[in-house]
C-alpha cells in the first residue's frame, strides 16, 4: 500500500510539468516563478495552472495551503499583478509571501482564456479536494470534478479518498475514482466503472461506452463485452425514457406560461365578450409590481428578500385587479354595445400603459434576484433535467387553476359569474347586479393577468413591451378552448405547449408556430365554438 | 475578379443613376441653396418603441452627443448641426417610410440608422432612389456595397471570422462541433451560410455542425438548450454555439442556457450580436466566459474611450437620457464615429451633397474610442475597424480577450457564401 501511494506519489510529480524538480520534492516549487506564470501570457498560464493541479496531488500541506487560493484568486479576477509580482486583492496579501501589502503602480488581472478557465476550475477543484477545510467545500469541489471525469489527474482520486474524514462524501470520492477508470489497465475495474456509469445515462455516457465496441478489450474479453453491451442498453433506456420525460415536462412547462397568460382572459372575453388587447400589458405590470416588491424588500427586509416571489403575489394580483376594474368603470362599460370600439379602447389602454411604463421605469430589461427555489436544476434521468423556475411556474399555474376553478364553482359570486355569461338578461331579471359582476369579473381577470406576470418574470425577460408577447399566444388559447370555460383554457393550454415542444426539435420553432397555427384553424373550421362550448345561448 | 467587375458595374450604374437622377432633382437643389444659411439637418432611424427600443433607443442619444461636440467646435462648413429623431417602431417597412420622410420632406444630409440588417435593406432602395445617405452602425452579414450606404460597423470576416478562428484555435478551446441558432431573418442566414462555407474550405465535415432558427422576439428556449445539450453529447470534439438570436431572444437564451446547468467551460456560446446591454438584468456569475466581437468594447483601453465614456456619462446625466450612463455598446460608438467621419467628409469637400461628400471619404481617418484609428479608402464605403474579442465578466460587461494588432483591411464581399 505505502509502495503504491509512494508511486502515485512520483507519478503525480512527474505529470506535475516542469516547474517541480522531478528529482527532490514538492519542496523545491518555485514560488515566485509560479506567480510570475499566473501574470503571464496564456501559454504561462496554462502552465502555471497544470502546476496548481500538480500540488492538489503530490505537493506537501504546506504548498497545498499556500496553492489553495490562487487558483480561484485567478478565476474571479482577484489577482492583481504589478512589477513586484502580485497581489491577491481580496486578503490584501503578497502573492509570494503572504505579508501584507497594497498593489504597486498600475495593476493588471489577468483575464482567463477559455481554454484556461476550464483548466482552472479543475485546478481549484482539485486543490479544495484536497485542501478546503469544510465538508461542504470538499464536496462542491468534487461536483465541479464530476463535470469533466476526463480530465481529473489518475490517482488524485485515490489519494483524496484516503484522506478523506467524512464517510459519506469519501464513498462519493470512491465511486467516482471506479467511474473514471473506464480507461484504466485492469478489465474488473474497467467493468466496475461501466455500471457506474450505466447508473448514471445521459447521452454523454452513451458516446462514451458506444466507442469502447472498438476497443481491443471488446472482441478478446467476452465478459467485457457483455458488461459494454448491457450498459449500453441500459443507457439507452434511460436516455428514451428520460427524452419522454423532458418532452412531457416542456410541455407542461410551456402550458402552464400559456395557461397563465390566458386565464385572465378567458374570464374576461367569455363573460363580457369584450376583446382586451391591454391583457399582455397587465402581465407586464404585475411583473413590475414584482419587481418593485423586490426592492421594497431590499431597502425594509433584506432577509426576506429571497421570498419576494411569495410576498409579492398579494401585491401583484390587487394591483393589477385595481387597474382593472378602474379600466372597466372608466371606460369600457360605455363600450358594451360597441365591441369593435372596446377592442379599440383596450388597445390603446394597451399602448398607453406600455409607454408610461418606458416613461418611468425605462425600457431596459429588469433586474431580478434569483432565490434558491427558482434556480438551477436536478439531473433526473437521461438528459432531463428538472429546472426549477419551470416547476414553479407549473405549481404556480396549478394553485391558480385551482383557485379561480373554486372561485367559480363553489362561490356565490362564481355563481353570479357564470349565471351572467350563459344568459345576461335573465340573471338581471332575477336580481343578479350584472354591472357590478362585470366590474369584479374583470377585476379577477385582470389580477389573474398580475399573477401571469410575476410567474413569469423568473423565466422571461421583464421590459415594457413583454406583454406582447403573450397576448397573440393566450387568444389563440382562448380561442381554441371555447370561449369562457376553464376546462377549456386548461386542455387547450396543454394541447398547444405540448405540440409545439413537440414539433419544434423535428421542424424547428419558426414551422412549430406555423403548424400549430394552422391546427387551430383547421381545428376552427370543424368546430368553431371550441373545444369546449358553453351550453346556453349566445346572444 | 468578380468582386471588381461588380464593383464596377456598381460604380458604372451608380454613375448612370447620378447621371439621370440630377436634372429631375434640380428644385431640390434649389432648394437647399436657399436654405444655406440655417443649420444643416441629419436624421436619425433609430427605434424608441418595440422590441428594438432597448438597444436602438440610446443611439439617437449618441447621434446627438457626437452632434453638439461638433457644434461646440463651430459646426461643419460654418453651419451648425440640428439632428432629427424618428421612431420606426421596430417595424421594418416604417424605416424606409421614416428614410423617405426625412430625405424628401426635411432635405436631411445624412442618415444614420438601422440596427437589424432586415431594416437596412428596406432602407437601401429609398437611399439610393433618392440619392440620400445612410451610415450604418451595426456589424453585418456583408455581401453588400451601396453607394449611398456607409458601412461604419465590420462586415463577417472582420468580426465573426476571427472570433470563430479563436474559438477552433489551440487558444480558444479547439472547438470541433458548432451549433448555430439564429432568429430567421437574412442576418442570422447569411452569417450561418458564409460560415457554413467556411468550414467547409476548412475541410469540417457537415455532421458538425447543426443550424436553428427561432421567430422574432422567441422567449421559450427549452426545448432548444434540450437539443443543444444532446448535440455537445455525441462527443467528436468540444463543441460551440453561434448564437445569432437578436433582441430580448439573447437575454431569455442566456437565462435558460445557464439555468440547466451549462457553463462557459462545457460550451461557449459566441454570441455575436450580444452586448453590455443584453446582461442588463441578468445574473452574469454564471455566464462568465461566453463571448462576442465587436469592433469595440467597453473595457478598451485608452483616452479616446475614457474620454467618450465621461462624456456619455456627462450627457445621460444633462440631458437625463434614458438609458444607463455606466454602459457603452459597440453600436454606439460606431454611430459616435458616423457623425465624425460624416462631418469630416462634408468638411473636406466643402459641400454637403451626397455626391460631394461621397467623393471625399478617400482617406478619412478618426480615433476611435475603441483605441483604433479608423479609415475610409476610395474603393469602397466600409470603414477599417478593430477586432475585440469578449468575455462575459461577472460584473455584466465584457473583459477583452483577444484584440487585433490593426485594422483589418473590410472585405465586403464573403467568398464563402
Amino acid at each position: 500500500m505505502k509502495l503504491a501511494r509512494f508511486a502515485l506519489l512520483l507519478a503525480g510529480l512527474l505529470a506535475g510539468g516542469p516547474f517541480l524538480a522531478p528529482a527532490a520534492g514538492a519542496q523545491a516549487l518555485d514560488r515566485a516563478g509560479l506567480i510570475g506564470n499566473l501574470c503571464g501570457n496564456a501559454g504561462a498560464m496554462g502552465e502555471a495552472a497544470s502546476v496548481l493541479t500538480g500540488l492538489a496531488m503530490s505537493g506537501d500541506d504546506a504548498d497545498r495551503a499556500f496553492a489553495a487560493p490562487l487558483a480561484r484568486a485567478v478565476i474571479d479576477r482577484k489577482l492583481a499583478c504589478d512589477d513586484a509580482g502580485a497581489v491577491l486583492t481580496e486578503s490584501g496579501l503578497d502573492a509570494v509571501t503572504r505579508t501584507p501589502r497594497a498593489a504597486a503602480g498600475e495593476a493588471r488581472t489577468p483575464v482567463l482564456s477559455l481554454k484556461n478557465r476550464a483548466v482552472y476550475e479543475l485546478a481549484d477543484a482539485a486543490l479544495a479536494l484536497r485542501a478546503a477545510p469544510t465538508v461542504t467545500q470538499r464536496a462542491a469541489a468534487l461536483k465541479t470534478l464530476e463535470r469533466r471525469p476526463a480530465l481529473i489527474p489518475e490517482g488524485l482520486l485515490d489519494i483524496a479518498a484516503e484522506a478523506e474524514t467524512d464517510a459519506g462524501l469519501k464513498v462519493e470520492i470512491e465511486t467516482l475514482a471506479q467511474t473514471a477508470a473506464l480507461n484504466a489497465a485492469d478489465p474488473a475495474a474497467r467493468i466496475r466503472a461501466l455500471a457506474r456509469i450505466a447508473d448514471n445515462p445521459s447521452r454523454r455516457a452513451l458516446t462514451q461506452i458506444s466507442a469502447l465496441t472498438a476497443d481491443p478489450a471488446y472482441v478478446a474479453n467476452p465478459d467485457f463485452r457483455a458488461a459494454v453491451d448491457s450498459a449500453t442498453a441500459r443507457v439507452e433506456r434511460g436516455i428514451a425514457l428520460g427524452d419522454v420525460l423532458a418532452t412531457l415536462y416542456n410541455g407542461l412547462s410551456f402550458a402552464s406560461i400559456l395557461f397563465m397568460a390566458a386565464i385572465g382572459l378567458a374570464i374576461i372575453f367569455g363573460l363580457m365578450g369584450v376583446i382586451n388587447l391591454a391583457q399582455g400589458e397587465l402581465i407586464m405590470i404585475g411583473a413590475y409590481v414584482t419587481w418593485l416588491v423586490q426592492q421594497g424588500l431590499r431597502i425594509v427586509a433584506p432577509s426576506l428578500l429571497d421570498w419576494y416571489l411569495v410576498l409579492a403575489i398579494p401585491v401583484a394580483f390587487l394591483v393589477t385587479a385595481a387597474i382593472g376594474i378602474a379600466l372597466e368603470a372608466s371606460l369600457l362599460r360605455h363600450l358594451y354595445k360597441r365591441p369593435l370600439m372596446s377592442l379599440l379602447a383596450t388597445w390603446a389602454v394597451s399602448l398607453f400603459l406600455m409607454n408610461l411604463v418606458r416613461v418611468v421605469f425605462g425600457t431596459q430589461n429588469l433586474q431580478f434576484e434569483t432565490p434558491f427555489y427558482v434556480t438551477g436544476g436536478v439531473p433526473v434521468i437521461g438528459d432531463f433535467i428538472f429546472t426549477w423556475n419551470r416547476m414553479f411556474a407549473i405549481v404556480f399555474a396549478v394553485v391558480t387553476l385551482a383557485l379561480t376553478w373554486g372561485l367559480v364553482r363553489r362561490t356565490p359570486f362564481g355563481l353570479n359569474i357564470r349565471a351572467v355569461t350563459q344568459n345576461r338578461e335573465m340573471a338581471a331579471c332575477i336580481g343578479i347586479p350584472t354591472r357590478r359582476v362585470d366590474m369584479m369579473a374583470f377585476g379577477l381577470g385582470s389580477g389573474l393577468a398580475g399573477l401571469a406576470g410575476l410567474a413569469l418574470s423568473p423565466i422571461y425577460s421583464v421590459n415594457p413591451q413583454m406583454g406582447q408577447n403573450f397576448i397573440i399566444d393566450a387568444f389563440m388559447v382562448v380561442v381554441l378552448g371555447g370561449v369562457g370555460t376553464i376546462a377549456g383554457t386548461v386542455v387547450a393550454a396543454l394541447g398547444i405547449g405540448q405540440i409545439n415542444v413537440l414539433i419544434e426539435p423535428l421542424w424547428g420553432a419558426v414551422a412549430a408556430k406555423v403548424i400549430v397555427l394552422l391546427m387551430i384553424i383547421a381545428f376552427l373550421q370543424w368546430r368553431p365554438e371550441g373545444l369546449f362550448a358553453v351550453k346556453g345561448r349566445r346572444k | 475578379m468578380v468582386n471588381i467587375t461588380r464593383r464596377s458595374l456598381l460604380q458604372a450604374s451608380g454613375l448612370a443613376a447620378v447621371g439621370l437622377a440630377s436634372p429631375l432633382s434640380a428644385p431640390a437643389f434649389l432648394r437647399n441653396a436657399q436654405a444655406q444659411s440655417g443649420p444643416v439637418k441629419l436624421g436619425c432611424l433609430f427605434s424608441s418603441s418595440g422590441t428594438m427600443a432597448n438597444l436602438e433607443g440610446r443611439l439617437n442619444h449618441v447621434v446627438r452627443m457626437a452632434a453638439d461636440e461638433i457644434n461646440a467646435k463651430g459646426g461643419v462648413n460654418g453651419r451648425t448641426i440640428d439632428v432629427l429623431v424618428s421612431d420606426p417602431a421596430s417595424d421594418w417597412p416604417l424605416y424606409a417610410q421614416s428614410a423617405k420622410q426625412m430625405l424628401q420632406q426635411e432635405k436631411v444630409s445624412a442618415l444614420f440608422g438601422c440596427w437589424t440588417s432586415v431594416s437596412r435593406k428596406t432602407v437601401l432602395p429609398v437611399v439610393e432612389q433618392e440619392n440620400g445617405l445612410l451610415y450604418y452602425p451595426l456589424h453585418f452579414e456583408g455581401d453588400e456595397n451601396s453607394k449611398n450606404v456607409v458601412y461604419v460597423n465590420s462586415p463577417p470576416a472582420s468580426s465573426v471570422l476571427p472570433a470563430v478562428d479563436y474559438l477552433m484555435g489551440e487558444e480558444g478551446v479547439s472547438a470541433k462541433r458548432f451549433f448555430m441558432l439564429g432568429s430567421d431573418y437574412v442576418w442570422p442566414r447569411t452569417i450561418n451560410k458564409q460560415l457554413k462555407g467556411y468550414w467547409k474550405s476548412k475541410g469540417i465535415p457537415e455532421s458538425a455542425w447543426k443550424e436553428e432558427y427561432v421567430p422574432f422576439g422567441f422567449s421559450n428556449f427549452q426545448t432548444l438548450v434540450n437539443q443543444i445539450r444532446a448535440f455537445a453529447d455525441e462527443g467528436g470534439g468540444q463543441p460551440v454555439v453561434v448564437l445569432t438570436v437578436v433582441g430580448n431572444s439573447i437575454p431569455d437564451f442566456m437565462r435558460e442556457f445557464a439555468n440547466q446547468g451549462i457553463l462557459a467551460t462545457d460550451i461557449p456560446v459566441l454570441g455575436l450580436d450580444m452586448v453590455e446591454a443584453d446582461l442588463e438584468g441578468l445574473d452574469t456569475a454564471k455566464l462568465v466566459g461566453h463571448l462576442n466581437c465587436w469592433a469595440y468594447l467597453q473595457n478598451a483601453k485608452g483616452p479616446a474611450n475614457e474620454a467618450f465614456l465621461k462624456n456619455w456619462a456627462a450627457n445621460v446625466k444633462a440631458k437625463s437620457v434614458p438609458f444607463s450612463g455606466t454602459v457603452s455598446i459597440d453600436p454606439m460608438v460606431s454611430a459616435y464615429d458616423s457623425v465624425h467621419l460624416w462631418a469630416m467628409a462634408a468638411a473636406k469637400a466643402g459641400s454637403f451633397d451626397v455626391p460631394e461628400v461621397t467623393k471625399a471619404f478617400a482617406g478619412l481617418t478618426f480615433d476611435c474610442p475603441s483605441g483604433y484609428t479608423i479609415s475610409m479608402t476610395g474603393e469602397n464605403n466600409y470603414v477599417a475597424r478593430g477586432v475585440f474579442i469578449g468575455s462575459v465578466n461577472d460584473a455584466q460587461g465584457f473583459d477583452i480577450l483577444w484584440q487585433s494588432k490593426d485594422t483589418p483591411k473590410p472585405v465586403p464581399f464573403s467568398p464563402y457564401g
